[in-house]
């Protein structure tokens, strides 16, 4: 990294508004090669914007772009990919029936004299690319087959394969586990070596860290910090993201409450096995481990979206069967779902529908829905939650990722549940909305919720759990009450292989 | 904060009025189109005539009703004309040999059964629903043509005739069932938890499943509802024309499916209202209406309803970005 490399790309003085409301201004951006650049800031920031721009999504109403020293305008993300600027997005745009080969050369086929496509070419090119990047994919494999992590691989290989000189990944590791973002990093290391010039957009810190070479802040559209990595720390970031300070806040309330939820050896063949764990009133027991460790299946096995083939459940000291989410309801059982876009959110609906939809038994009395009721519940939510919208008529999709999972929150909270399991409840939303969920957690806790965390955030498990329970494939790893609970002994338990598998 | 929860108030009031809004682009192509028909013909704007458009559209509105539901959950009923179809020979043979009180209960059964075999088939088997009701599509109409032997049967019953042909309060009888279709489709649609439950399976079927809404028994009740109104739309149809034919309804379900669209409800699920469905049955009767009145080839207008189609879907694509 040097500060005189060439300069790829240059966005200078960019302000872009949207019906009057400014999203970005005057904002810089300089991307040099063999340079990896870390843009962060919150949700609403102007990453997304910028990142637009810099794809010829969005055209700038100030400001230029400065392609390699001349300006060029993009008025499309044709110009902007002729122009060697990719972006990657967290949702690929890969045809999951093609071959990771077929993928790659979509759009520029090599063709035979006769026409047809030189099979024997792509594979070359194809190989080559994938040499480039040092990873392991079958060309000949269709991308839909392929893990999340090697998608992504084709994805990049397909985007240097249009000659990409800037490479702009919008969150790339939001979908990877622990291991595949090493492989990830070795990857981008890679390419920085090679001459790209990489623009990484990210919410976390450590990565940033990890892996850049310089950062730009962004806060409310402006730039408010741009530096190279090694010349400043955490606080230096955090400061100029969210221009205030969050108290480092910790409770110390021990439960004594009740046993709301306890399983006992828990099974689902071939999927998890023996898994003993109690959950109190009051009580946060946090549910950690990598990416496969089937924690979400076992919450979705509570639920009754599945069914266990094994071990008991028991609810406030009964012994229950649960056949589906509605009857895991009626026990007092919410679950808030990891994926709030595919399957949490009806994002074409009103806000307002989305947080009753799990409880309209609750305002309807024979034979219509009583809408002043639901409407004083939705206004009382809202307020609760601290959700920030223009009008709760508004259509979900139109809310921020931070905003949508509060009210993801608040609809599992509609039912009025004795026992919340929130699986990954911060996945994609910015520092601000985060911070404010775990308060939500801990005020829930407060009145006696007890909650089953599942989150691979590490952070979020040491804050908030009272006890920490690991799993590894299945199977509980270890056991950590709060004093011994730490990110070493967490990893251990829930990366390493122990001897006491069962044969 | 009172001002902010005030405001909440406000905007939930509002909603009803909101959704009225998002169909206003379909109410205003519906008034331009008959402003075009007053200048084209004279004749247009009579009662006679008027009344006539409402007679002729009760059948396709009716359908359009329930396919409204079926839709409204991201699915599509094929079956809904060989429904009307079936219900048609039923009437009409069961009229034969009972009286109307036994006849209508047990055709409009035969029409919500076959809607529940299809609501299985989707929901259970999770058969795809195009799929499902191309089945069905087929079974119906041959139970038609064997319950008939291939002939239509003559229904002679006064009152029967009345239902199709007569008048109350001065409206034709056909359009009374039509609009009071429409309003029992609206209320349910939108003042209790079954009707918003629709829309949430339409608009997030996983999420609403989570959610706890009972999503395979909601789908057997939206495909029920679409058989029982095909069955209805047979009432209206064999007592028009005083006859029980089992070629009945033949390709209905497209202009079903068109008056949904032309509506505005999005095919992909969880947008769109049965009141939207029946503004866009009025655009449709009306330009058929009006082309009839110009005396324009009943060939050349298969053109301008198919045209009709694809510009306002066009126009509400680009609505929605």
């Amino acid at each position: 990294m040097t500060a005189n490399a060439q300069v790829l790309l240059e966005a200078r003085g960019i302000s872009k508004s949207f019906d009057g409301n400014t999203v970005l201004k005057d904002a810089d951006l300089v991307v040099r090669a063999g340079e990896i650049h870390a843009v962060v800031g919150e949700n609403g920031a102007g990453k997304s914007t910028l990142i637009k721009i810099l794809a010829g999504v969005y055209q700038p109403n100030q400001g230029v772009l400065l392609v390699t020293g001349d300006e060029r305008r993009l008025h499309s993300p044709r110009d902007a990919l002729d122009c060697g600027i990719v972006v990657i997005h967290q949702e690929f745009s890969l045809s999951p029936h093609l071959s990771a080969e077929e993928n790659i050369c979509l759009g520029h086929f090599p063709v035979t004299a006769i026409g047809t496509v030189d099979r024997r070419e792509m594979r070359r090119r194809t190989l080559r690319l994938l040499e480039r990047l040092a990873v392991n994919v079958d060309p000949a494999q269709a991308v839909g087959d392929l893990s999340v992590a090697q998608q992504q691989m084709v994805e990049i290989a397909k985007a240097l394969s249009f000659d990409a000189r800037v490479l702009i990944l919008d969150e790339p590791t939001a979908v990877l586990d622990h291991d595949r973002v090493r492989t990830l990093f070795g990857v981008l290391d890679r390419l920085r070596t090679q001459g790209l010039g990489i623009v990484y957009i990210s919410h976390h810190l450590d990565e940033v860290f990890e892996i850049a070479d310089r950062v730009t802040v962004l806060r409310d559209g402006e730039r408010t910090g741009q530096a190279a990595v090694s010349e400043i720390d955490h606080d230096w970031i955090v400061n100029r993201m969210i221009g205030r300070a969050f108290p480092v806040h910790h409770k110390h309330v021990r439960s004594s409450g009740k046993i709301a939820l306890r399983l006992d050896q828990f099974s689902q063949a071939g999927v998890f096995e023996d898994i003993s764990l109690t959950v109190r009133e009051g009580e946060i027991v946090g549910l950690a481990g990598l990416v496969g460790a089937r924690r979400s299946e076992i919450a979705q096995a509570i639920i009754g979206l599945t069914r266990p083939t094994g071990g008991a459940l028991q609810v406030f000291g009964e012994r229950v069967t649960v056949t589906n989410p509605r009857a895991a309801a009626g026990l007092g059982i919410a679950y808030v779902t990891e994926d709030r876009k595919a399957r949490g959110l009806f994002l074409n609906r009103p806000v307002s529908e989305n947080l009753t939809m799990a409880n309209l038994a609750r305002f309807f009395r024979f034979p219509f829905l009583r809408r002043a009721a639901e409407r004083r519940f939705v206004s009382d939510m809202i307020r609760a939650l601290d959700v920030r919208l223009a009008s709760v008529s508004a259509e979900m999709r139109t809310l921020s990722g931070g905003n949508q999972q509060k009210c993801l929150i608040g609809a599992a909270l509609a039912v009025e549940p004795r026992i919340l399991i929130l699986d990954e409840p911060t996945r994609g939303v910015d520092i601000g909305a985060k911070q404010e969920i775990y308060r939500l957690v801990e005020r829930l806790t407060s009145d006696g919720l007890a909650i089953l965390l599942i989150s691979s955030e590490m952070e979020e498990i040491l804050r908030l759990s009272d006890r920490v329970v690991v799993l590894r494939e299945g199977r509980v790893t270890a056991t950590l009450g709060r004093e011994e609970a730490s990110e070493a002994k967490i990893m251990k338990a829930a990366a390493f292989a122990r001897g006491n598998r069962a044969a | 904060m009172p001002p902010e929860t005030n405001a909440t108030m406000h905007t939930m009031a509002a909603q009803a009025w909101r959704v009225t809004r998002q169909q206003l682009g379909v109410l205003l192509a519906l008034i331009l189109l008959i402003v075009i028909a007053h200048f084209v013909s004279d004749r247009f704007l009579t009662i006679p005539n008027l009344l006539n458009v409402v007679r002729q559209v009760a059948i396709v509105g009716i359908l359009a009703i329930g396919q409204t539901y079926v839709i409204l959950t991201a699915g599509i009923d094929l079956s809904v004309g060989s429904i009307l179809g079936l219900a048609v020979v039923l009437f009409a043979g069961l009229l034969e040999s009972h009286s109307i009180a036994v006849a209508v209960p047990l055709g409009l059964l035969a029409g919500i059964l076959i809607g529940i075999i299809n609501g299985i088939g989707v929901a259970y088997a999770r058969i795809p629903a195009f799929i499902m009701t191309l089945g069905t599509l087929s079974f119906a109409r041959g139970l038609a043509f064997i319950y008939t032997g291939g002939t239509p049967i003559p229904i002679i019953n006064e009152d029967y005739y009345y239902v199709g042909n007569g008048y109350l309060l001065g409206m034709p009888i056909p359009s009374l069932i039509l609009i009071s279709t429409l309003i029992a489709g609206a209320i349910v649609l939108r003042m209790t938890p079954f009707g918003r439950c629709v829309y949430g399976i339409g608009s997030n079927e996983d999420a609403a499943r989570l959610s706890g809404v009972p999503v395979q028994r909601y789908k057997i009740f939206v495909y029920a509802i679409s058989g029982g109104c095909a069955a209805l739309a047979g009432l209206v149809y064999s007592s028009q024309l005083g006859v029980g034919t089992p070629i009945a309804g033949q390709a209905y379900e497209l202009d079903s499916i068109a008056a949904v669209v032309v509506g505005g409800t999005a095919l992909f699920g969880g947008k769109g209202s049965v009141f939207g469905t029946f503004i866009g049955t009025l655009i449709i009767g009306v330009l058929a209406n009006v082309l009839n009145l110009a005396g324009v080839d009943p060939f050349v207008q298969q053109l301008f309803k198919g045209g009709l189609i694809i510009i306002a879907v066009f126009i509400m694509s680009r609505n929605r970005s």
